[in-house]
């Protein structure tokens, strides 16, 4: 197992980083080993990245299930737990019903979808990682892995594709 | 001649890029300068504001309402029959207000209005503080707001959950779950631009900044994390917005009071919270424009040009509702609404009904058609004001005003109001000195988004003619 | 005159139609003397609530006597004065609104029930009732010593922030039904007599049981004088009022 160096180039628009990571890619490295940090939301078919998974959808779906479940439980279960008559409805009566279930089907579900972004992306995380600050103000950064004794080869595919800089990545409190 | 017609072409391309935010890209770093400057920097004139406020919000508010609680809903205009006045007024009001964020940030967003980015948050924000003024306001009629948590679902020995047969329940429900979901929908686009608020700060900003960011980055998986969920929320938060709205309309469309009991209020109400709503994102865009610094780059009188237009548009639906919900109670000839509508023309009330109609349909049909009045922000301020003024007389003349005729006309009484005017005046306090602090602590403008819009717009010549080309970015 | 019937969607309640205990008001015999109001008042411990309050509209008082007049001065008819009190609806408005189950429907005596110690004063009730009898605490309205001598021990005392209405007098309702019990006997017809019925100089108030075809509210309410408040609403109301207006009361 090689000692591996971790690098964060910083280019200043799309295309240099399309092709730097096209680069890494001619370099040996996988998919895997590499990431975009950028200001702005660069999708993967413009990266030429593969499909980045996520569970939000999945998450809310279940939310979703919760919610209901927990609305049904508040029009089906509660009226009978202590039954009281109302003018003159029935004890479970379909408009009520209608609104209680539909409220919390989507509360659950959009609940669930914003812890899902917490849970997916791991957040809050206070802990140091590879970051600069430039990113934030519009550059995009490739942090790639890369074996330390073929360090040179890969700055300079960096620095040939356009980079503004090159720098080792380290892991800083943000 | 090759050189004047380049002359012409280039003055063609200024003119474009001048009018259009989304054709004007700057640098990214540049932008983010000017909003972490207009967050950060606070005139005098501000804090003066900001004092007066304060004083208002801890007297008007908060004192009065402490001696509306101490002393009983007596000291309200409230009376046998018209239960509820103003305070209802005002909760409906402040709903209506709320739903132009989600107009805005998720209706705007699911149609690929791109106008739209520079205003999202200001809009959202706009939601949650309006939010918040409605809940004040209906914790505020209550006669015993000390019990009021018994209207949350929870197991207790009383073994009593709530009633959900009562449109008060369903709005407890949807109001609870809109303010969430809007408190939610506003964080998630904001963390990148606290990402980028903690990159700039120093000292208690970096520190705030820094725990609300929540460790964001930018990597590939974040973004994708987050807008899945904010498509998500853009779709969902939609029918949300609709169901609350109309479930307010229910408080009174499910009651047996003439004038009340009308299958049109649903629709009608939703149409009316639209309408102040987006009269008041337009208010509340002059008022930034005007008073924060760098914000004429991002508010630029194409954005009211389009909001004009919607409000154009909304106040025609909003009259078709009226007359809808009118036309039919008028042919009917029961007496009761009859003399509910009589009441209301030509009652002490009758210059309010008028004045509604007026600020309501008149002003924008006579003005809006015009694109100058619409680009022009005051003139946009102005009519919307009249519009707020106009809805807020509407909510008005339908509680306290047909609360007056019921089916028994021994009991009719005339309302006048007590306590609830500092009270309203203190609430339209607070949200304005709310929305002062989010402005000074939270990024205005959403950044990112408008980088964003402004990578999908290029021009392109079609012929001779230099057209506007927007990408749909996935 | 034809009852109103029941949806079969609606009214999953175990009551029938006619319901138990009922009221009648002979609008020929009631003088508008409100004698009514004024015992429901000391019976039911309704505060007083002060010249201004009640010059605004926010008189406490459970029954009120309607009159109308038609005509100008001086060639003024007077209508039949019209007492007006809860109708303890079989079908109640007032009920399916209120968020804590404050006002409910008793199915042993099948009235409506004002629960005070449930009222958050959400006051939904109180729009919903098309009759508009229920009535709000607006104040901590005190009795001046020794005014307060006078409450009547069997009714609570309500605070600010509480709806209150007519309840049938049900505290009179149970004493009655609980003595018979002790005593080992049937509740008499004309046994249970509200403030109002007991009060009333005219004997125009009946009340009884509706669900026993022999007692006086039975028979009164087959009267071919008899109609119901806003019937059209299908409240199912248990007062029944005996039209007015005859020869005899208009040259009285």
């Amino acid at each position: 197992m090689t000692d591996k160096l971790s690098f964060l180039a910083v280019f200043a628009d799309i295309d240099p980083a399309v092709h730097a990571v096209d680069r890494l890619r001619g370099l040996g490295l996988s998919d895997a080993d590499m990431n975009i940090i950028s200001g702005i939301p660069v999708t993967q078919t413009m990266l030429g990245r593969p499909r980045q998974w996520t569970n939000v959808p999945r998450l809310a779906l279940g939310g979703a299930a919760g919610g209901f479940l927990a609305g049904a439980f508040l029009a089906f279960v509660v009226p009978y737990l202590y039954p009281i008559h109302v003018g003159g409805q029935p004890l479970v009566a379909g408009p009520p019903t209608i609104v209680v279930l539909f409220e919390l089907t989507m509360l659950g579900m959009l609940a669930a979808t914003f812890l899902g972004v917490f849970l997916d992306s791991r957040f809050p995380s206070y802990s140091p990682k590879e970051y600069v600050a430039q990113i934030s103000d519009g550059r995009i950064a490739v942090f790639f892995e890369c074996p330390v004794e073929k360090e040179t080869i890969f700055i300079q595919a960096m620095q040939a594709s356009g980079a503004e800089s090159v720098q080792p990545a380290e892991a800083q409190r943000l | 001649m090759p050189a004047i017609a380049e002359t012409a072409e280039q003055h063609e391309l200024e003119q474009l890029r001048k009018e259009h935010l989304m054709l004007d890209p700057r640098p990214r770093g540049e932008m983010n300068s000017l909003v972490m400057d207009a967050m950060q920097t606070s005139s005098w004139k501000f804090w003066v504001v900001f004092a007066v406020l304060s004083v208002v919000v801890a007297v008007c508010l908060f004192y009065v309402w402490g001696y509306l609680i101490a002393e009983g809903i007596g000291v309200a205009g409230l009376t046998n029959p018209v239960y509820w006045g103003i305070f209802l007024v005002n909760t409906v009001f402040w709903i209506g207000i709320s739903h132009a964020g989600t107009f805005v940030s998720a209706l705007l967003r699911v149609f690929k209005a791109e106008y739209r980015r520079p205003f999202t948050r200001a809009a959202e924000l706009m939601t949650t503080f309006g939010l918040v003024q409605a809940a004040l306001s209906i914790f505020m009629h209550m006669g015993r707001v000390w019990l009021s948590y018994w209207m949350f679902p929870y197991p207790n020995e009383r073994m009593l959950w709530p009633n959900f047969h009562s449109p008060l329940s369903w709005d407890f429900l949807a109001i609870n779950t809109y303010l969430l979901a809007s408190t939610m929908y506003l964080f998630l686009p904001l963390i990148p631009d606290l990402a980028m608020a903690r990159d700039r700060s120093t000292g208690w900003r970096k520190t705030f900044y820094r725990i609300l960011s929540l460790g964001f980055r930018g990597t590939e998986g974040e973004w994708t994390h987050l807008r899945t969920a904010m498509n998500i929320f853009a779709f969902g938060i939609l029918p949300v917005m609709f169901s609350v709205h109309t479930i307010v309309a229910w408080d009174f469309a499910v009651a047996m009071r003439p004038g009340w009991n009308s299958t049109i209020f649903g629709p009608y109400f939703v149409v009316g919270a639209l309408h102040s709503g987006i009269a008041a994102v337009a208010m509340v865009l002059v008022v930034i424009r005007s008073s924060m610094k760098n914000m004429k780059y991002f508010i630029r009188p194409e954005h009211f040009n389009a909001l004009g237009r919607l409000m154009l548009i909304v106040s025609m639906a909003w009259g078709y509702f009226f007359f809808n919900d009118y036309m039919v109670q008028w042919y009917g000839g029961n007496s009761f609404t009859d003399s509910l509508l009589h009441f209301h023309e030509r009652g002490p009330m009758g210059w309010m009904w008028f004045a509604m109609l007026i600020l309501n349909v008149v002003v924008p049909w006579a003005t809006l058609w015009n694109k100058k009045i619409r680009s022009n922000p005051w003139a946009l301020f102005a009519i919307g004001l009249g519009i707020n003024i106009g809805m807020w007389f509407e909510r008005y003349i339908i509680i306290p005003v047909s609360l007056t005729v019921n089916f028994m006309p021994f009991t009719w009484r005339e309302y006048k109001p007590g306590v609830e005017i500092p009270l309203s005046i203190g609430t339209l306090a607070f949200f304005i000195l709310l929305y002062m602090i989010a402005s000074r602590l939270v990024p205005l403008v959403p950044v990112w988004e408008v980088q964003e819009g402004q990578i999908a717009h290029t021009l392109r010549k079609v012929g001779k003619e230099t057209i506007v080309s927007v990408a749909e970015l996935e | 005159m034809s009852e109103t019937k029941i949806p079969a969607f609606k009214a999953n309640l175990s009551e029938e139609e006619k319901g138990k205990w009922g009221l009648v008001v002979d609008q020929d015999l009631c003088t508008g003397c409100q004698a009514c109001v004024v015992a429901c008042t000391m019976e039911n411990n309704i505060p007083f609530v002060g010249e201004t309050d009640a010059a605004y509209g926010r008189s406490m008082h459970w029954i009120r006597t309607e009159r109308f007049w038609e005509g100008e001065y001086p060639e003024v008819k007077a209508t039949p004065f019209q007492p007006v009190m809860c109708q303890q609806c079989g079908s109640a408005p007032c009920e399916p609104v209120c968020p804590v189950f404050a006002s409910v429907h008793s199915e042993a005596e099948q009235l409506n029930v004002q629960v005070y110690n449930r009222c958050v004063g959400t006051r939904y009730c109180a729009n919903n009732c098309p009759y508009v009898v229920r009535t709000f605490n607006w104040r901590d309205y005190t009795r001046p010593e020794p005014l307060n001598n006078q409450l009547n021990p069997d009714v609570t005392v309500r605070r600010r922030g509480i709806m209150e209405k007519c309840t049938f007098c049900v505290q009179r309702i149970r004493k009655v039904e609980d003595k018979a019990e002790a005593d080992g006997r049937p509740v008499a017809d004309g046994e249970v007599q509200p403030a109002c019925v007991q009060a009333c100089p005219a004997e125009a108030l009946v009340f009884g049981r509706l669900d026993d075809p022999q007692s006086q509210v039975s028979k009164a309410t087959a009267s071919g004088r008899a109609v119901k408040l806003l019937e059209q609403l299908g409240t199912q109301p248990r007062v029944t009022y005996l039209k007015g207006g005859s020869d005899y009361a208009r040259n009285r």
